[in-house]
């Protein structure tokens, strides 16, 4: 009778049936779930900074790794692999100098620079001590804004840093070029002042005297150059190894012309380091001058130490891009293929330890392959003893001496051949320096 | 198979006795060649009762493609085949805007998202990331000391693979077609399994900022095995496993012998 009961409630319908759902009310579930949206289809691409090396000098801006925020933490000496950096703006240029490491962005805000790092020689400007306001800070442990003294603070921009051993460059758009750090060989280009002490020092010197506005600043160990609109190129600081190219191995302290074999020639672009530097002109030519101890500049003359700029014929093709390192230099052609010569890790295994004249390194290395053949390398940056490559994919390969974890790799040993960095982002540019590396790198979506 | 004519059987040279030319009772012997009783097909029975049927790497009930059997003799070619650890080429299919809790379209539905932010440039940097992420892992999991010139002279070459056991790696991917909220993709990859290739569509989607499902998996190239080599369904009979076989053999002597030596 209750059997019934139930039957008859059922085949009212006033009873459901349970049991293992339907097909249908399957689907309808699915239909009548709530839909979550993370990314609107106007979600633009954010840029971040990456950093990784050696952190102990407060080089990579991030306080906890040298002085823990808990008792029970060690202090990060290494970073292995990148480590993302909180920035208050987007950074559009980067550079590493020897243990510190300058930011800049071309932003009409008031702040346009961040320094961190070693600041001994004031070389990231005076940085006011939190503790005693008459002194300044040695080491910098996160981005700390420079003051820079411009006219016009809310016009102009900042378009490139460029850091040495122990001075920086800031090149802007209509104010000239400001130095400051180290100036014992004039490498600031101001006049060398007897004893003087550069540390907690205010002094920002600033440079307008050139043919046509400067377009590109590179510091060498303890030289700077300087490139300007019209395809020349200046020069001043130390030059016993001839770095300056000024025909004569003294110090300079005014930035002067360049000569030589770039008299007349439209150089487009120059890169120096150490005491060795390279210029490319706009029809593909290699120029060179500085130190050849380790072969770079083999290829034309004996000496150790070339003062004036040579021509360096090489039979690669056209040159787009150069990279001059402590001892090793890579340059890059219109096709994409990276040439290295000099001394030390090139990055063709290793048996190549030197060589005069630039080889070829596969650009199966690169991740050029029958899949994906249209994969070159668009960038070549160097540090003292490391290179880096980006290709036009974003991904970045970087080889040779891994000194304190400044390659990325996550492993301490040296790279014999290029190898990729993992980074959660596409890179669009590196700055290296002696023991460790800074990108900007753009979030996939 | 027992139907298809057999050996012919074995031949004995016996001395019969036969009654003799001249007439009588007497008997001689004389030589004749007669055909072993043992070998009658009535007395020893059909000639294959069991065969040995081996496969190779494994293909989930929900996959389809290119399954390699090894027959007889050829369970040892198999094993060879497996220690050359050659990349399998799939053809797998997702779609955008709904999570399962099993990555493929017939689970539980875990989660839906929108996925009209989502263009063929994206999906495309981040396969390009994930190839960039499984070569380093090919190079670090091969276990070829970094520092050698021959490592170097491989690594140009291409040919540094893990010839061990590994985690999953993946050789190559690309997208082969993309239409929201369909995407197609084909993946070269090795020691993997199915469940790891609906996994990574389930990971893409997230990395995409939505969630994405596996709809099909299908294997087009197994070694050196690919689809046209593969027998369909309606040809599942004796004569085009023996063509098969036949067309094989050579492609997969050459195969072991240039990656065993």
């Amino acid at each position: 009778v209750m059997a019934g009961a139930v039957r008859r409630l059922l085949r009212r319908g006033l009873g459901v049936a349970a049991g293992p759902p339907s097909t249908r009310q399957l689907r309808e579930a699915e239909e009548a779930a709530p839909v979550f949206q993370y990314a609107g289809k106007a979600a633009k691409r954010k840029d971040r900074v990456f950093v990784w090396g050696f952190s102990y000098s407060g080089a990579l801006g991030i306080p906890t790794f040298v002085r823990p925020d808990a008792g029970w933490k060690k202090p990060r000496r290494i970073q292995p692999t990148p480590y993302r950096l909180e920035t208050e703006e987007k950074i559009s240029s980067a550079a590493c100098g020897y243990g510190f490491t300058l930011l800049a962005s071309n932003t009409r805000d008031v702040t346009k620079v961040w320094g961190m790092g070693l600041n001994k020689d004031s070389q990231l400007g005076f940085q006011r001590s939190r503790r005693d306001q008459t002194k300044g800070y040695e080491y910098v442990l996160e981005p700390s804004p420079i003051p820079l003294p411009l006219e016009k603070p809310q016009q102009t921009r900042v378009l490139q840093v460029s850091c040495g051993r122990a001075h920086s460059l800031v090149l802007t758009d209509r104010e000239g070029v400001f130095t400051m750090g180290n100036n014992s060989y004039g490498q600031c280009g101001r006049k060398v002042v007897e004893d003087e002490i550069y540390s907690e020092s205010h002094l920002i010197h600033q440079l307008k005297e050139f043919d046509s506005r400067v377009v590109q600043v590179v510091c060498g160990q303890d030289h700077s150059l300087f490139r300007t609109k019209k395809g020349t190129v200046y020069a001043c600081g130390w030059g016993a190894d001839g770095q300056t190219g000024l025909g004569h191995y003294n110090i300079t302290s005014v930035p002067t012309k360049l000569h030589g074999d770039i008299a007349g020639v439209n150089i487009i672009q120059v890169s120096s380091y150490g005491d060795c530097c390279l210029a490319v002109s706009d029809e593909g030519d290699v120029f060179g001058w500085g130190n050849s101890e380790y072969l770079q500049l083999a290829s034309v003359t004996e000496t150790t130490q070339v003062n004036v700029p040579r021509h360096l014929p090489f039979k690669i093709g056209k040159v787009k891009e150069a990279a001059c390192g402590g001892t090793g230099n890579a340059v890059l052609t219109e096709e994409g293929n990276v040439f290295v010569w000099g001394y030390g890790i090139l990055g063709k295994g290793p048996n190549l330890v030197e060589t005069a004249v630039p080889e070829m390194i596969p650009p199966s290395l690169f991740g050029w392959s029958d899949f994906s053949p249209d994969t070159r390398v668009a960038h070549v940056r160097c540090g003292l003893s490391q290179f880096a490559a980006l290709t036009n994919k974003g991904e970045l390969f970087v080889w040779g001496k891994n000194l304190r974890g400044c390659l990325g790799t996550g492993r301490m040993e040296d790279q014999y051949f290029p190898w990729r960095v993992t980074v959660p982002g596409e890179v669009v540019d590196v700055a290296c320096g002696v023991d460790h590396m800074v990108s900007m790198v753009r979030s996939f979506t | 198979l027992n139907a298809a004519p057999g050996r012919p059987p074995r031949k004995q040279v016996r001395f019969l006795p036969a009654p003799a030319p001249g007439g009588g009772g007497a008997v001689e012997l004389v030589a004749a060649r007669v055909p072993v009783l043992a070998d009658h097909p009535l007395v020893r029975g059909p000639r294959f009762k069991k065969l040995k049927i081996g496969a190779g790497h494994r293909l989930d009930v929900k996959a389809s493609g290119v399954f390699v059997l090894g027959i007889g003799h050829g369970n040892k070619l198999l094993t060879d085949l497996y220690n050359c650890h050659l990349t399998k080429v799939y053809t797998v299919g997702g779609l955008f805007g709904k999570a399962t809790d099993d990555f493929s379209d017939t689970g539980n539905l875990v989660e839906k998202t929108t996925f009209d932010h989502i263009t063929r440039e994206k999906l495309e940097r981040i396969l390009a990331v994930i190839q960039g992420t499984n070569q380093k892992a090919l190079l670090m999991y091969s276990n070829i000391d970094m520092k050698t010139q021959e490592a170097y002279e491989l690594a140009v070459k291409g040919l540094i693979r893990p010839m061990g056991k590994s985690p999953p790696i993946i050789t190559a991917v690309r997208c082969l077609q993309f239409e929201l909220p369909e995407f197609q993709l084909e993946i070269h990859c090795l020691h993997e399994t199915q469940q790891y290739l609906r996994k990574m569509v389930h990971e893409i989607g997230l990395e995409l900022k939505s969630s994405a499902v596996c709809t099909q998996v299908r294997r087009t190239r197994d070694g050196v095995f690919t689809v046209d080599d593969a027998l369909p369904r309606t040809q599942w009979n004796l004569r085009s496993i023996q063509e098969a076989i036949r067309n094989c053999q050579l492609k997969v002597e050459t195969e072991l012998e240039k990656t065993l030596g």
